[in-house]
């Protein structure tokens, strides 16, 4: 029973990592159609970037102060998140928005896989795991049966808090309904004055903002980061992000946890272990995408004559 | 500006000729003289040049002849030309800077100058300014039609000069492309100058012309180009590096048309693709009779091919299934997903059947009557490498995987996939039984792609889960776009380039993904329909017509149809 | 009375509660012209989609020759419906020729081994089907453009290939939605020509259009469409007489609606 329970946990605090790369998926998607295969990479170029904070922008002594570090770390993740999420959505996608459907997914494709290499490459030390501090409080913490790492608990409720935030910034402010008009009909909006790209621009680095705070603290909790972090989570948030269906906010992090907690449950209970989770993961995707393409939230689409 | 057209180009001609006789670098660099003894000397023999000055040379003659001759579409011309040398000035000098450590290296340095470098990129840029200045010009059409026989000849020489271009640029950096240290830049440079010679032929509208007449004469140029193909061993490829290399490129070549069936025709992206190579792979490995095999039989390898593509062949259904009701985007998830699932599969050895991290090794090697495929083989007294009946195997591969592809494209099945690929729906509501249609895509990619599979397995004499990663599947897709989806010519181009390029430029090895990744995305943001556009395609993605001409130029023929296409919008 | 050869019976389309259409019936008899006109947002084009089976109505039944309506728009079209689509959707980088030969696929009969060996048959098949598809585009008078891309004509020209392939399945029913849309009125009265030459093959035929006077001097019959419901069907006289078609539709009173048609067909600019 306790490991049952010590499972659940953990799949919760996987489930929340998740939620924060598969909110991006989400919400780009809603928008503009487009899966950002590349989302996986924003969220493995923050967690380098809170690297990068740590190791060369703090001081020794300042190093240790996690109240002063870790936001120190989420920052500059975020900042680096941000900035390559908008590079990516000027200088790859933007000029492709009217092309086939074929061209941008391609071109997301070409991003994801420049990013993991370059990143191998010019990071020092990168082509092999490298070690990540837990910038966050080192003692875990003891409920029952159970042990979390603090920086598990502060990922889950970072995760929990940061999607009611948003949750309530997209369905309460203007800027919020004007993303909502986008993703509905661009053309209309931009009738009533909404400027499609300035939204798209928007709904780009809420996303990558998220994502490189998730970065940054899946680095803390996991100890160790490398390039294809990115592509390994990603599959797993774009798989909850269907679940949850695609365009819903609110589907995005129920399907993160549900996804969390299978991942977790399959690697001790299902055949094969954890070799094999990812195979569990996928196979639902499939089941998803074949029986309820519209996953938990989402609207169905209808064919248009 | 435009009077300062002609002019510029000249000048540009003159010093880019003048910049290839001059010396290139100031001393010897670390790995010997580059190239031969020719960098560090002032040639006025002007033919002596070799290499990548020689190309310099005759490129800069060739901006002097056609800027001064009469040209009608002297824009396109003087433009491949003066590309071409941009490129290669730029190419060698930057290498020498980097390679002898800073601008001394091309400027002056220990009592010696050369400014060979700084002159070419110079000149070519001032030939490249004056050619943007010339007034555009209908791209050069050769109308007239010679009797059979000429043709014939005509394509003959064709093909035999592609060969020779061929052989040329893949040796250019040395025959067993191992020792030379400077075989990266040299080769690039042999690009260039290749580029700028079809460039300008293109131009001329010669490339247009002959593709145009090997389309009248498709089972003759077909006939030429498997003898040419069969002629390659006997060329100055014929030692077991290049039969090697070769081999690789043919079986990756016929898997990229493969794909070029799911994707180019259907418009299905599939990124597990190589699962079906791999797929293909194991069965044969299984079936040989290797050490490692389950199953200790070893069949004939033509029933093992066979059984190959049909078990590869059902996998394509079975991926093919679920992604029926989903769309573009989502269909790439779960394909992918699904090659994921395969190397996760393999890797951990489901059912001992394909080897897990160990593989299974050492698959015995073919043999016709008695003649070992990796030995060397001896025709009538000319002695051919070893490997070279699989080579010949492999043409026979690529073959009938261009057999098929071709007459699949040009049937009903074909324009129904074309149709699905543009706009489903309609296609749908004109009766087209998207569903079936979809699954027998995916079915023949899959059957195609696992009869290469068994091949490669042989000639690898491994089948390893390795081989058939996700980076694998992404090269394949990078080889379909980078040649151009939907076309023969195109995937194997794109295939040879992206196995040739990695030999040659192996100094760069490391960054070989990157580049991928990178090339990807200029490709479809520059060039999406790849470097050998179908005529369909190229139309599609780039605003041109059938002929060529880009739209602009039919509108100023005809401004009904311009209304017209106004008026009917997107 | 022999059946009618497109039959639809109180058919009603509800989308998430929103009601497109309500209750609407409709009865097409063999070799007539049966015009579908409405304002904006009538629900006609979702008709259409009801009557090729793109969308399956939520209640009530489409017949075609007293059989009910497969579900999948292919089988509706092998079994013999036809349509347009009121946005041109023509296969873009394919030519001319090829959108008509696509067409042609549910009449043809080559599946994949056939099409793999390229054997006589299949040439034959090929050959049986471009000599069709070339005598179809003769029909609708698009001969010499038959190399050309299909995105590269005029509107006028792709408007009309688009009715030779929904042509080259060889409907019994062809559904026009908007065949009119954006013609000046040489084109209009060439479009009208055609479909009475359409209706001289044997094919029946459906019409939407925003063009009244195009629709009264056409059709057989008329049924006019307002807010998902039947408002009235009968011939044009009787449709074009009737006060609430005039208000609801036309937004005049009908002496002056008189009184501008009679002005056009003397020839004086409307």
């Amino acid at each position: 029973m306790g490991t049952l329970l010590q499972q659940i946990a953990n799949g919760l605090i996987f489930g929340g990592l998740i939620a924060m790369v598969a909110l991006g998926y989400t919400m780009v998607y809603g928008i503009i159609q487009l899966i950002n295969f590349a989302h996986g990479e924003v969220f493995m170029t923050g967690a380098f970037g809170g690297l990068a904070v740590y190791s060369w922008l703090l001081p020794a002594d300042v190093q240790q102060i996690w109240y002063v570090a870790l936001p120190a770390m989420l920052v500059g993740g975020a900042i680096v998140a941000l900035v390559i999420a908008l590079l990516m959505e000027r200088f790859a996608y933007r000029p492709l928005r009217n092309a086939p459907r074929l061209a941008p997914l391609i071109t997301a494709l070409g991003v994801s896989v420049f990013l993991q290499e370059a990143m191998r490459i010019f990071f020092p030390g990168a082509s092999s795991a490298v070690p990540f501090p837990n910038a966050f409080i080192t003692a875990p913490l003891h409920i029952g049966s159970i042990t979390i790492p603090a920086s598990g608990l502060l990922m889950l409720v970072v995760s929990v808090v940061l999607s009611i935030v948003l949750e309530t910034y997209v369905n309460g402010s203007r800027m919020g309904r004007a993303m909502r008009a986008t993703a509905q009909d661009p053309d209309t909006a931009r009738l009533m004055g909404i400027n499609p790209d300035r939204v798209i621009v928007l709904t780009f680095g809420i996303g990558a903002v998220l994502a490189g705070v998730g970065g940054v603290l899946y680095g803390s909790y996991i100890h160790n980061i490398d390039p294809y972090i990115g592509f390994q989570n990603g599959l797993f948030a774009f798989a909850a992000a269907v679940l949850g269906g695609i365009g819903s906010i609110r589907g995005a992090v129920i399907g993160a946890f549900v996804i969390g907690l299978i991942k977790n449950l399959a690697d001790i209970y299902l055949p094969g272990g954890t070799a094999y989770d990812y195979v569990w993961i996928f196979i639902l995707l499939i089941a998803v995408l074949v029986f309820r393409p519209q996953g938990l939230f989402g609207e169905a689409e209808r064919v248009r004559a | 500006m435009k009077a300062m057209a002609r002019p510029l180009i000249i000048v540009g001609a003159i010093v880019v000729i003048i910049g290839a006789l001059l010396p290139w670098a100031t001393f010897v660099l670390n790995d010997g003289a580059y190239p031969d003894k020719a960098s560090l000397e002032f040639f006025d023999a002007p033919f002596g040049l070799t290499s990548f000055r020689l190309y310099l040379e005759l490129l800069g003659l060739a901006g002097l002849v056609f800027a001064l001759v009469p040209l009608r579409d002297r824009i396109r011309v003087l433009k491949a030309v003066g590309w071409g040398s941009a490129g290669i000035a730029v190419i060698n000098t930057l290498f020498i800077v980097g390679d002898g450590g800073g601008l001394g290296a091309v400027t002056v340095a220990d009592g010696h100058s050369a400014f060979g470098g700084l002159a070419a990129t110079v000149g070519a840029a001032l030939l490249l300014v004056g050619a943007y200045q010339l007034p555009k010009a209908p791209l050069a059409v050769i109308k007239p039609r010679l009797p059979f026989w000429a043709e014939w000849l005509i394509l003959l020489v064709a093909f035999v000069a592609l060969l020779l271009l061929v052989t040329e640029t893949l040796t250019a950096g040395g025959h067993s492309g191992v020792s030379d240290p400077y075989i990266g830049p040299l080769f690039l440079s042999y690009l260039c100058a290749a580029g700028a010679l079809l460039g300008v032929l293109w131009a001329f509208g010669v490339t247009k012309w002959i593709s145009d007449m090997s389309e009248r004469h498709r089972i003759f140029s077909i006939v030429v180009l498997l003898l040419c193909a069969v002629a390659v061993p006997f060329t100055s490829l014929g030692n077991d590096y290049w039969m090697t290399i070769t081999a690789n490129i043919g079986v990756y070549a016929a898997t990229a048309i493969g794909l070029n069936i799911v994707v180019g025709l259907a418009g299905l992206l599939d990124l597990g693709y190589v699962a079906f190579m791999g797929i293909g792979a194991f069965v044969a490995a299984n079936l040989s009779g290797a050490v490692a095999a389950e199953f200790g039989i070893r069949l004939p390898f033509i029933v093992a091919a066979i059984a190959a593509g049909i078990v590869a062949g059902i996998f394509g259904a079975v991926v093919g299934s679920p992604t029926l009701r989903v769309r573009g985007d989502y269909l790439a998830i779960v394909t992918l997903a699904f090659g994921e699932i395969f190397v996760r599969v393999s890797q951990n050895n489901i059912g001992g059947l394909t080897g897990g991290s160990n593989a299974i090794p050492n698959i015995p090697d073919l043999s016709l009557f008695g003649a070992q495929f990796n030995d060397s083989l001896t025709i009538g007294g000319i002695q051919l490498p070893g490997g070279v009946l699989y080579y010949f195997l492999i043409v026979l591969l690529v073959a009938l995987v261009m057999f098929v592809f071709g007459n699949l494209k040009n049937s009903r099945i074909g324009r129904a996939w074309i149709a699905i690929r543009e706009d489903e729906d309609v296609a749908r509501a004109m009766g087209v039984k998207t569903g079936k249609l979809k699954i027998l895509a995916f079915m023949t990619g899959a059957t195609l792609a696992g009869l290469a599979g068994a091949v490669f397995a042989h000639k690898l004499a491994t089948a390893s889960y390795d081989s058939f990663q996700f980076n694998q599947s992404v090269t394949l897709l990078a080889a379909v776009i980078l040649g151009g989806m939907g076309t023969i010519p195109g995937a194997v181009l794109g295939a040879a380039l992206l196995f040739v390029l990695p030999e040659e430029l192996r100094q760069f090895s490391d960054y070989r993904l990157m580049f991928f990744g990178l090339a990807l995305v200029v490709i479809m943001r520059f060039r999406p329909q790849g470097l050998i556009a179908d005529r369909h395609r190229r139309a599609e993605l780039a605003d041109e017509d059938v002929t060529g001409e880009s739209l602009d130029d039919t509108a100023i023929k005809s401004p009904v149809a311009v209304a017209g296409v106004k008026e009917a919008g997107a | 009375m022999s059946t009618p050869v497109l039959q639809a019976r109180d058919v009603s389309m509800i989308f998430g509660g929103l009601a497109a259409l309500r209750n609407v019936s409709l009865s097409l008899d063999e070799g007539k012209i049966h015009g579908l006109i409405g304002p904006n947002g009538a629900g006609k084009t979702t008709f259409f989609n009801c009557l090729t089976g793109l969308y399956t109505p939520t209640t009530g039944q489409v017949l075609l020759k007293g059989t009910v309506l497969p579900g999948d728009p292919a089988a509706v079209t092998d079994a013999g419906v036809a349509r347009t689509f009121q946005n041109i959707r023509l296969f873009p980088s394919m030519t001319v020729l090829e959108n008509v030969l696509l067409g042609r696929h549910v009449r043809m009969k080559q599946g994949p081994l056939s099409s793999l060996f390229h054997g006589p048959a299949f040439r034959r098949g090929e050959a049986a089907a471009r000599d069709r598809a070339r005598e179809l585009l003769a029909f609708v008078g698009l001969s010499r453009v038959e190399d050309e891309l299909s995105r590269n004509l005029p509107y006028g020209d792709q408007r009309r290939l688009e009715i030779a392939r929904a042509l080259a399945t060889d409907p019994a029913v062809l559904l026009l939605d908007e065949p009119t849309a954006g013609m000046n009125p040489q084109e209009t009265e060439a479009a009208r020509q055609l479909i009475f030459r359409i209706r001289e093959t044997g094919v029946s035929v459906v019409v939407i259009e925003h063009d009244t006077k195009f629709i009264f001097t056409l059709c057989d019959r008329v049924s006019v469409l307002v807010q998902g419901e039947l408002l009235i069907e009968g011939t044009p006289d009787e449709v074009r007489g009737d006060p609430r078609v005039v208000e609801a539709y036309l937004g005049k009173p009908p002496e002056e609606v008189e009184a501008e048609l009679q002005a056009v067909q003397e020839g004086e600019t409307p």
